[in-house]
């Protein structure tokens, strides 16, 4: 491993327990349109989406503003249901939110009026009813544990930085044990040095659980994209947006965000996607 | 910090300072048919000799009425807010409760407490239960405009953690709704809390027998222009004071800025 600075690491840590269980289905998309009614009539978002997702894998959905792509992903979570087509999460259709699937959003909705830990607890909850209160509370402080904010438990949202709000989202989803993480431009708000050590947070905490969690997530952060994904689902521009391609990111894990730059296969993928969101902007500029 | 806060009470003993500067003036223009100031002011210290003393019915302190005001204000103003949140809140929450309720607020809000009396007197047979309903009834309008706008106006992203984390009602209830809502139902109760106020003086002058209102009546009777402007003030310091006491509760249930 090696360090840059003195503290923060940009490196995926390793794990000997790495298994893709690679031929089971996580997720599966099949013909998914989704259309809005607005007053000046249907607005289709996405459009015959077929997509299927491997068990442990993390895959990015990439494309330009307004592209539809978290349209896409809110249809795996169940807070946007198709109007045509279905979404299959863990070999059920869905019909609507639930404790397999977490969701980190954007604005790290957290509840202002609620503590860190209260904020974590009250899903943990509302989740696990069966739990005793105490290993409710023993899950939370773990989860708190490992982002790091354990000190920081009794602080309203409010006090808290940008990066530190996005790791109590994140110790959120992860308290409930989903099998499939949902990530809606998680780290879009946050600084470049913030936002490579919440990556590499985010793969270790991938790592403990032994990579049998799927993550899907929404960006349009190229480089982001590369280095945590096994996959680029890159997306036409809406309405009516279809998967344009899927690119596969073939560098081995763990990934060092400092080497990983100078990787020909990096670069080489860099390009495409580059190109990929790009033709759009020569045609129309 | 110290320097702010003596400034302001300069301020206000300025603004003191003209409230009786034009008092006197009208006192002398009226040729001290308003009584002055400084003859109200010894009213006042005999009415404060003894505040509570009580000769019977319709003789009593000026304290003791002025407490009696206070316990039903407070009674009137608890039983609309026991209706009021509710009711806001199912405004707030519903299109269809929004849709079902608005036009009954809209109707009955701009009725005066005193076209509500003879009402009050019909089903309470009697005047203090008919004032404490006009109160009730008078000052719970606030209080549900103010509860159903901060219901309905919810933020998006605060309801996705209800749904994405399968939040019961109840615990979407107590940890988002009232949460988020609280302080406009403060400003609400604040608002209420003022016009329950303002009508108990108009309430008591017609029900009689106790209460500050009936205090301004009696003095009015007995052409004891002085013990008016007394109970005047009173009225005004208290509510001044229930106002600032609603503004710190306020500021006590808000999570903005914390």
């Amino acid at each position: 491993m090696t360090n840059i600075g003195n503290s923060v690491k940009f490196v995926d840590s390793a794990n000997d327990f790495h298994k893709i269980n690679a031929n089971e289905t996580s997720v599966s998309i099949k013909d998914v349109t989704v259309s809005f009614k607005g007053s000046k009539g249907t607005f289709t978002a996405i459009k015959d989406i077929n997509l299927e997702i491997k068990k442990g894998e993390i895959v990015a959905l990439i494309g330009h503003s307004g592209c539809g792509k978290s349209t896409l992903m809110n249809t795996i979570s169940g807070m946007v249901l198709p109007s045509k087509g279905e979404v299959i999460a863990n070999g059920n259709p869905v019909k609507g939110p639930g404790p397999d699937r977490g969701i980190v959003f954007q604005n790290y909705s957290l509840l202002p009026w609620l503590t860190v830990y209260k904020n974590i607890y009250e899903a943990v909850d509302s989740v696990f009813k069966d739990k005793t209160s105490t290993e409710k509370h023993e899950l939370v402080e773990e989860n708190l544990k490992m982002v790091n904010l354990i000190q920081h438990k009794d602080k309203l949202p409010g006090q808290l930085s940008g990066g530190m709000k996005q790791r109590v989202a994140i110790a959120r989803a992860f308290a409930i044990n989903p099998s499939i993480l949902l990530l809606d431009e998680p780290f879009g708000a946050l600084d470049a040095l913030t936002k490579g050590s919440m990556h590499i947070e985010l793969l270790k905490l991938w790592n403990l659980d032994n990579r049998n969690k799927t993550i899907v997530m929404v960006t349009h952060d190229i480089e982001e994209a590369i280095f945590l994904s096994d996959r680029v689902v890159v997306m036409n521009n809406g309405p009516e947006a279809t998967i344009k391609k899927i690119v596969d990111i073939n560098l081995p894990r763990p990934r060092n965000k400092k080497d990983i730059a100078h990787d020909p296969e990096y670069i080489k993928v860099h390009d495409e996607l580059l190109n990929l969101l790009f033709d759009k902007f020569s045609i129309e500029d | 910090m110290i320097k702010k806060s003596a400034i302001s009470i300069a301020y206000f003993l300025g603004s003191m300072a003209i409230l009786i500067g034009l008092w006197q003036l009208v006192s002398i223009i009226t040729k001290a048919e308003i009584p002055s100031p400084v003859s109200t002011w010894t009213v006042f210290k005999e009415l404060m000799v003894e505040p509570f003393y009580d000769r019977g019915p319709n003789d009593k302190g000026i304290g003791n009425n002025l407490f009696s005001s206070i316990g039903r204000v407070f009674t009137g103003f608890l039983l609309g807010s026991i209706i009021a949140i509710p009711m806001g809140m199912l405004m707030g929450s519903t299109k269809i409760g929004m849709s079902l309720l608005n036009p009954i607020v809209q109707i009955l809000k701009p009725v005066s407490p005193l076209a509500w009396f003879p009402l009050g007197l019909l089903a309470f047979k009697d005047s203090g239960g008919a004032t404490i309903f006009i109160i009730a009834i008078t000052s719970l309008w606030p209080t549900v405009i103010n509860t159903a706008f901060g219901v309905s106006s919810i933020p998006q992203d605060h309801k996705n953690v209800g749904k994405a984390f399968g939040f019961s009602t109840w615990k979407y209830l107590t940890k988002i709704v009232i949460p988020y809502a609280l302080p406009h139902i403060f400003t609400g109760l604040r608002l209420s809390i003022g016009i329950a106020w303002v009508v108990i003086v108009a309430g008591e002058m017609l029900s009689g027998g106790v209460g500050i209102g009936f205090f301004v009546w009696d003095s009015w009777n007995g052409l004891s222009l002085e013990k008016i402007l007394v109970a005047i003030l009173i009225i005004g310091l208290v509510g001044l004071i229930l106002d600032k006491g609603f503004n710190a509760l306020q500021n006590l249930f808000s999570w903005e800025g914390k």
